[in-house]
């Protein structure tokens, strides 16, 4: 015989419908959002693996000044390192015997003529010819005369032949002790005596233009577009829409940024002073994201877009070409530790090969630190474990309400448990039973759950990746993890906490159910109470008569104004930030130029009124994370520092000009960011040598935008080994126009440092209003379940005071008011602790980044982040105050025994 | 019948300690035979129903003991005294205790699903009247039809002894007397041992044994030699 007990779970599902309807929901609408979530992001992390592999994605890429020679790329391809003794001895010795050449063609010329001089004197004086003119044009006669005799003469000779011997021998030495003297400093700058093995590669070029882009041909350019050609063997890329270009005026872009921006296939748009016609929507496997730079805060999908055009359609634009090499390794490194080593072990072949073969480095990024590859499948990953946590938090919620709407029913029918324990219910069977609630509940939430994950939130949640990454398309796979994550950790978690409470209530025995004996206070006195009047004493009863469930709803309270402070606090911090971008950018313009030099050798020089020169260097700070296989090298475990040389009374940067050797000012964002102090010592190291420099910090300079420091010009060119003189480009107030394209770098203007905010607004802008509602929702459901709680356990000492005459009214303010001060008083804490704490996640969210901006909330948004949860409850006192109503007087006389 | 089947002996049970130590039960002994219609009579702090609570291992002697058919209760540990509550007692409580959200003939499933012989189900609703009623709910019955459904959960069990606790301390006259031609039936029919605590004096003259408690001793060990059917009783 089935236990008869199961019969009244569907009926108590029926007779409590709409507090299970509103579990069930919230149930259905979390598990399902969040196996949505896992399955879109288990399908789009599965679709960008694929990728990889068929778009044959770059092990990482450097970038030359100069376009390689075939025997750079042969050597730099074998990944061994050359010789570099040997090159600095053969530099020197060429210098040297050109300088020893110069030094015997000199010697021998002025020998020869004093020879001719000294010959034809002798034979005027035996002719007596005293004229000194006359003595003059017969030397210059002779010198022209025998001048080339003799010298081939004197070469011949024994005398100068030894003594040019000893002149090289002497050089040579003299460059080999040289070489020997330096050798040290000359192995550490490139690690030549650290352990390497030979990384072989196959190298590609993969050269491309930054180009003005200009989408809506206004005349005005909107952004950069980095333009790569369409016969590239690697980095290829996966076509949303439309086809590859064909013809020289044909353009492929990328898909989120023409959706950004509103461009469609067909449309025209101007990139640098050519017209294109867009045929094709793509992403570029080594694009995810589109960060124009790899220490960019954030990517750009405004601003900057990527795109393939045909080889002729790139050889018809003008702006300097990027001469980028991908490679992929001959032997792919088995984890992220070999990966480290692979690039560590070439980048030692690279430096080499160029310095020995006449190039130079501009860039290099092994593959694993490139954010434009890593950080949409990285952040789509910590997408989940946020998500995850967040559900475990509310699951773990749900299943107090259930334990403690169990612990009520319990309490409410002990005598009938006592009863069914004095007839030989075992305490197994009864937890048993009040065990099934809960777990069928759960069980019917994330089945309709799950339904849900996989269908409408999956392509939810795809959507949104959509909306921020420029995603390869993607299919729906099976994800064990979500059935893992979204239905066995909450039927487990939802199984435990009741399983305790459960099992902790029913340990009574039957005669104490019977004697409705529960409580298990030794207390044998009641609390005493303030001589307040009798309502406020009633009132401070009933507070600790349902203290328990007073800790749940305190609990959820401040969780949910965490959530709140999250919601709004995101927002307006990235407006915040917006807002102020302009007004943190000391100079509007950065000029970054190629050389402080033209190609004649000439300073580059402007016109423009507020230009001023500035020295650049980028080099990294290491962010105290023991566990990164980043640091040392590339930016992305690091943190990437720009250091700032500044002239005397610069009208940008207000800098001491008496600041001590080895002292500079720090950025505003880098003291806080890592809590410097004037006097820290701070160890910057340089991203491609093992090289590091110390500077003290003496002050701060007021400058949100980026993580800086900043020191004189003489000490900025002094620490970097720079001639006198030198700069790596102009501040200025106004646009510079007088510059030739070809020798500027780069131009940082606030657009650069608003991009983040603009992108952030835009990815998750949506989602973050719509969590906005859901946790107003959300909070409004947990009142009201706690409230129903607090009430359907004191129906029967409210239909008794019904009884002894107590109006409604009066009733209302009993059992409504400690729990309006409880939720007001929470809603206050939890507001304080949720802000005190989101500056704190905040913070070690942004360590994880690179660049920095503060937590901001708005004074509106404390207020509304207060007042939403203050309305739900509202809305849930009335529900309460009918429900009050609604006790009939005989409740309390059922319940007479 | 057999003599022995319930044998108390030397039963002592007290609550509190120090001066407000109070004994409850001081020194019991009796035995009862099985089918015996037993009634435990006393006025209130009698100790009838502590009694009453040990016979039915739901509670604990200081010392003394209960002996079932020779199985002593303090030998047994709280799964065994919970599956000798399954297996051999029936439990009829003054309040119904009923389950609100299972109709009577569910309710008296509860009993039957705890038997290894249960009684027929339909059978009891007929014998205690409730056939028609057998799909109502608790808050749809009167008090009486109530207490029939408690008696039907225990008596379906087909126990070795049906405990009463008071079985019409919360009824009217005409009700009661109803009850307890029921309790009377069933130990008749299905020869049930039937132990029933009261303080109602009229109630002894329809037991075969009538125990007669005051100050937590028995005062009177009497069995009638004629027994007045339920019916036949005034009071």
């Amino acid at each position: 015989m089935k236990n008869p007990l199961i019969k009244r779970v569907p009926r108590e599902l029926a007779t409590d419908w709409h507090k299970y309807l509103v579990i069930i929901v919230f149930l259905v609408l979390m598990i399902g959002l969040i196996s949505g979530m896992y399955v879109g992001h288990d399908s789009m992390l599965a679709a960008i693996r694929d990728g990889r592999q068929t778009l044959r994605l770059e092990d990482g890429s450097f970038e030359l000044t100069k376009k390689a020679s075939p025997d750079l790329l042969e050597s730099i391809g074998s990944g061994e390192m050359a010789d570099v003794r040997q090159y600095y001895i053969e530099k020197g010795i060429r210098e040297a015997d050109g300088e020893v050449e110069k030094a015997m063609e000199e010697a021998l010329d002025s020998r020869v003529r004093e020879a001719i001089e000294q010959g034809v004197r002798t034979q005027c004086e035996a002719f007596g010819i005293t004229d000194e003119d006359m003595i003059l044009a017969q030397i210059d006669a002779a010198i022209e005369e025998n001048y080339d005799s003799a010298i081939e003469e004197a070469r011949a000779s024994e005398e100068y032949r030894t003594a040019s011997e000893e002149a090289y021998e002497e050089a040579h030495k003299a460059v080999e002790e040289a070489v020997e003297e330096e050798w040290d400093k000359i192995a550490e700058e490139y690690g030549l005596e650290d352990a390497f093995s030979p990384v072989p590669v196959s190298v590609y070029e993969d050269f491309y233009r930054d180009e003005t882009e200009d989408h809506d041909l206004d005349g005005t350019p909107d952004g950069t577009v980095r333009v790569f050609r369409s016969d590239s063997a690697v980095n290829l890329a996966s076509f949303n829409a439309g086809r590859a270009p064909e013809t020289d005026t044909e353009i492929a872009i990328d898909r989120m940024h023409a959706s950004n921006v509103g461009v469609e296939l067909g449309d025209r748009i101007s990139v640098g002073d050519r017209e294109f016609t867009v045929v094709g929507l793509l992403s570029y496997v080594h694009y995810l994201t589109l960060h124009q730079s790899n220490t960019d805060l954030m990517f750009d999908a405004f601003g900057f877009d990527v795109a393939m055009v045909t080889p002729e359609g790139f050889d018809a634009l003008h702006s300097r070409v990027h001469y980028n090499y991908a490679f992929r390794y001959e032997e792919s490194p088995a984890d992220k530790v070999e990966k480290a080593e692979y690039a560590e072990n070439f980048l030692k072949a690279l430096l080499t090969q160029t310095l020995t073969k006449d190039n130079e480095i501009d860039g290099y990024l092994p593959e694993y630190l490139r954010q434009a590859s890593n950080f949409a499948p990285s952040d789509i990953e910590g997408d989940t474990s946020a998500t995850g946590i967040l559900c475990y938090i509310l699951i773990g919620v749900i299943a107090f309400i259930f334990a403690i709407t169990i612990s009520n029913t319990i309490d409410r029918e002990a005598s009938v448990i006592g009863t069914l324990r004095a007839s030989g219910y075992s305490k197994r069977e009864l937890v048993i039973h009040y065990m099934s609630m809960p777990l069928i509940v759960t069980l019917i939430g994330a089945a309709l759950g799950n339904l849900l994950g996989y269908t409408l939130f999956q392509t939810t949640a795809v959507n949104l990746y959509y909306e921020s990454y420029s995603l390869p398309r993607c299919t729906p796979i099976w994800s064990s993890e979500a059935l893992i994550k979204t239905t066995i950790i909450p039927l487990v978690l939802m199984f435990f906490i009741n399983l305790i409470v459960i099992i902790r209530k029913l340990q009574l025995s039957p005669l104490r159910f019977l004697r409705h004996d529960l409580s298990r206070s030794k207390r044998t006195k009641a609390r005493r109470l303030p001589s307040w009047s009798f309502l406020g004493r009633f009132r401070l009863r009933i507070l600790f008569q349902n203290m328990p469930n007073y800790l749940v709803l305190i609990f959820g309270v401040i969780f949910i104004e965490l959530m709140m402070c999250f919601a709004f606090g995101l927002p307006d911090s990235l407006d915040h930030y917006g807002e102020i971008a302009s007004d943190m950018v000391f100079s509007p313009y950065q000029y970054m130029l190629m050389g402080y030099k033209d190609s004649d050798g000439n300073v580059i020089e402007t016109d423009g009124s507020s230009a001023e020169p500035f020295g650049y260097e980028t080099l990294l700070y290491p962010k105290a994370r023991k566990d990164s296989v980043r640091s040392g090298m590339g930016s992305g475990g690091d943190e990437s520092v720009t250091v700032y040389g500044i002239v005397h009374g610069s009208t940008y940067v207000d800098l001491p000009a008496d600041l001590p050797e080895g002292h500079g000012l720090v950025s505003t964002a880098f003291q806080k960011k890592f809590g410097l102090k004037v006097g820290d010592e701070i160890t910057l190291k340089a991203e491609y040598e093992n090289r590091s420099y110390a500077f003290t910090v003496d002050g701060t300079v007021d400058y949100e935008g980026g993580i800086a420091l900043f020191l004189n010009m003489e000490e900025f060119n002094r620490v970097f080994e720079k001639k006198e003189g030198e700069f790596s480009g102009f501040f200025s107030r106004e646009e510079i126009t007088d510059i030739d394209e070809q020798q500027i770098a780069m131009v940082i203007t606030a657009e650069d440092i608003t991009k983040v905010t603009r992108q952030l607004q835009h990815s998750i802008g949506g989602i973050v209003s719509l969590f906005k509602y859901v946790l107003t929702i959300l909070a409004a459901a947990l009142i009201y379940l706690l409230a129903k709680i607090i009430i359907e356990r004191n129906e029967s000492a409210i239909s008794m005071v019904k009884i002894l005459g107590f109006q409604n009214r009066e009733i209302g303010s009993l059992y409504i008011l400690p729990t309006a001060l409880v939720v007001i008083l929470c809603t206050g804490i939890g507001f304080v602790a949720g802000y005190l704490l989101m500056i704190r996640i905040f913070r070690i969210f942004m360590l994880r980044m690179d660049g920095y901006f503060a937590f901001f909330m708005r004074h509106s948004s404390m207020f509304l982040s207060m007042a939403y949860l203050l309305l739900g409850y509202m809305a849930v006192s009335v529900v309460d105050f009918l429900r009050i109503r609604r006790i009939p007087l005989d409740v309390a006389l059922k319940n007479m025994d | 019948m057999n003599e022995g089947f319930l044998e108390i002996r030397d039963l002592r049970k007290s609550f509190g300690s120090g001066e407000a130590k109070q004994d409850v039960l001081r020194g019991m002994n009796f035995t009862v035979g099985k089918g015996e219609f037993c009634v435990l009579l006393g006025p209130s702090g009698s100790g009838k129903s502590t009694l009453l609570n040990i016979i039915g291992g739901i509670d604990t002697p200081d010392s003394g003991f209960v002996s079932i058919g020779g199985d002593k209760l303090e030998d047994m540990d709280e799964k065994q005294l919970t599956l000798y509550r399954r297996k051999h007692l029936g439990y009829v409580f003054q309040m119904y205790n009923l389950i609100p959200n299972l109709n009577v003939k569910e309710n008296i499933e509860v009993g039957a699903y705890l038997s290894d012989h249960p009684l027929d189900v339909e059978e009891v609703l007929t014998t205690l009247g409730l056939q028609e009623h057998k799909y109502k709910y608790p808050n749809q019955l009167s008090g009486g039809q109530q207490q029939r459904v408690s008696i039907g959960r225990a008596v379906v069990k087909n126990p070795d002894i049906l405990m009463c606790d008071e079985p019409t301390g919360a009824l009217d006259y005409k009700t009661s007397k109803e009850i307890l031609a029921l309790i009377e039936d069933c130990n008749r029919k299905y020869g049930s041992t039937v132990i029933m605590v009261t303080h109602n004096e009229a109630i002894k003259y329809m037991a075969d044994h009538v125990i007669k408690l005051r100050d937590g001793v028995v005062r009177h060990n009497d069995r009638n030699e004629t027994k007045i059917p339920a019916s036949e009783l005034e009071w």
